[in-house]
């Protein structure tokens, strides 16, 4: 399996306050030294009017870091495809693709806060329709590699049925993931009989590599205060059945026992037994210190991909 | 009377950046783009990535598109332009003045960018209001038109150059900010370094 870094968001938090400049700038950095450390991608989230400047415009981002890189992947986890105008998206994602010769990646989800329907104009229980619509544009307009954002059976066999990635939320089980896989490919398997290799599966998991137990409660200190974000953006975890907001510690507990934290060798062995292509470590929390940060993605590159490339789906 | 290099028709994207950091590089005020509706500031940020100076002026089709999904886009790439952007907005009038309170940092029936622009404010024009041209090669006939624009209270001028950048940057940036330019020292630098 491959290894990419995310979520990139671009924020300025109130738990970390930054300059935005400062931000972009630092994506740059980032995605340079991934690339210097052998990492297949770099993914950006998206948001619309929160307050801390979560990144609402994903593509003139993936052009900067796209231009700053030779080799690197960069992609969309996930562009909110409902609140755009598809062949806008379409012929950005060409573009991108034209300017890096295939280093971009279209991953696209539906949405979840209806705020930021409100801002765009656009009716939320519509938002399947929308996303329908949108990904029928995105098929006769655009070559590009595209994976949806998905979190139940019924949204993984769709995108397998239309012979696109999944994007899978990263604090499913082992067996809940595999099965969300399963579905997916029997649907693509189904609509594509004369098919010899599935769409592909990219998994996104909290995860930090860490040496002691001390470090090791550092971070998952950190994975769980990421979640404040969330909690903030509304965001519900739907598969523990714990409302994130009104439960915020329980649902905390819950992203923590989610969490893959340890050696990089512990972390491998973790890994072992997802079904999947790619792996993409969310590691772009708001609280550590920027030196942590870039020592993870050193640690992930040299540490931890070596260990993983024969591991997941094989075809 | 500041001049906007006109990069909206070359077609490849090597020689767009190319001639982006010779504008960079001499000191050219601006650096007109644009691309395929919905990749404009994806153009923008590419070309933004590659210069430190110069001013980007994104030329984006309004039209078919959410104002507030227009304005996300020129507030981010102001963000990675690092306070070096400038539009030329195509679209009703209606949603020009919606991106234009936005990009001023200002609520629009209660929508606030979030990130805000770097900049203040970012600066909105309509293509008629910057007029365009394309200089000649003879430097008195690029004079002569340098002085017309400049006379006339013209702001910008985009400009189309199809000879060395460094050229354009000694025959008409001063000449386009003075109306005293000294020709003489223009032509003595083109003697002790000839321009190819």
């Amino acid at each position: 399996m491959d290894m990419g870094i995310g979520l990139w968001c671009l924020q300025s938090t109130a738990t970390s306050p930054r300059s935005f400049g400062q931000a972009y700038q630092e994506l740059a950095e980032d995605a340079r030294l991934a690339e210097d450390n052998g990492i297949h991608s770099l993914w950006l989230s998206e948001h619309h009017g929160y307050y801390d400047g979560y990144c609402p415009a994903l593509m003139p981002a993936a052009g900067a870091a796209l231009a700053a890189t030779e080799s690197i992947q960069i992609g969309t986890g996930v562009l909110l495809l409902p609140l755009h105008e598809p062949h806008r998206v379409a012929n950005a994602a060409n573009l991108l693709n034209e300017q890096s010769s295939g280093r971009f990646q279209l991953g696209v989800g539906m949405g979840y806060r209806p705020v930021e329907f409100e801002i765009k104009e656009r009716d939320m229980s519509q938002r399947l329709k929308l996303m329908n619509a949108g990904l029928d544009v995105l098929r006769t307009t655009t070559q590009t590699p595209t994976w949806v954002g998905i979190s139940s059976e019924k949204a993984a066999e769709r995108a397998g049925r239309r012979g696109l990635g999944l994007f899978i939320s990263g604090a499913f089980s082992k067996d809940v993931v595999n099965t969300l896989i399963q579905a997916h490919r029997t649907a693509w398997a189904q609509s594509n009989p004369s098919g010899d290799t599935p769409p592909p599966v990219g998994l996104l998991r909290n995860l930090w590599i860490v040496d002691t137990e001390a470090e090791r409660r550092q971070a998952l200190d950190w994975v769980r205060s990421s979640y404040l974000v969330y909690a903030g953006l509304g965001w519900g975890a739907d598969n523990t059945g714990v409302d994130f907001v009104s439960q915020i510690e329980t649902s905390m507990d819950e992203v923590e026992k989610s969490a893959t934290v340890g050696s990089a060798e512990e972390i491998a062995t973790e890994l072992d037994g997802y079904d999947v292509d790619l792996v993409v470590c969310r590691i772009g929390y708001d609280q550590p210190p920027r030196t942590a940060l870039t020592e993870v993605i050193e640690r992930i590159g040299r540490e931890l991909t070596p260990l993983v490339q024969d591991l997941g789906v094989q075809w | 009377m500041r001049l906007l290099l006109d990069l909206r028709r070359i077609s490849e994207p090597a020689e767009r950046e190319r001639l982006a950091r010779e504008a960079d590089e001499n000191g050219i005020w601006g650096v007109v783009v644009t691309g395929p509706q919905g990749g404009e500031c994806v153009e923008a940020s590419a070309i933004a990535t590659t210069t430190h100076h110069v001013t980007i002026v994104v030329d984006v089709d309004g039209n078919d598109v959410h104002p507030t999904t227009l304005a996300e886009e020129i507030s981010v790439l102001d963000q990675i332009t690092q306070r070096r952007t400038m539009v030329i907005f195509r679209g009703t009038s209606t949603s020009k003045a919606t991106i234009a309170t936005l990009l001023s940092g200002l609520p629009s029936q209660g929508v606030i960018l979030s990130p805000p622009p770097a900049q203040a404010s970012i600066p909105i024009q309509s293509p008629e209001d910057i007029p365009q041209t394309k200089l000649p090669e003879d430097v008195t006939q690029l004079a002569t038109i340098i002085d017309q624009y400049r006379d006339s209270q013209t702001a910008f001028l985009i400009v189309s150059w199809e000879r060395p950048i460094k050229e354009l940057a000694r025959h008409a940036v001063g000449r386009a900010a003075s109306t005293d330019f000294p020709q003489m020292v223009a032509d003595m630098a083109d003697q002790i370094d000839p321009i190819d």
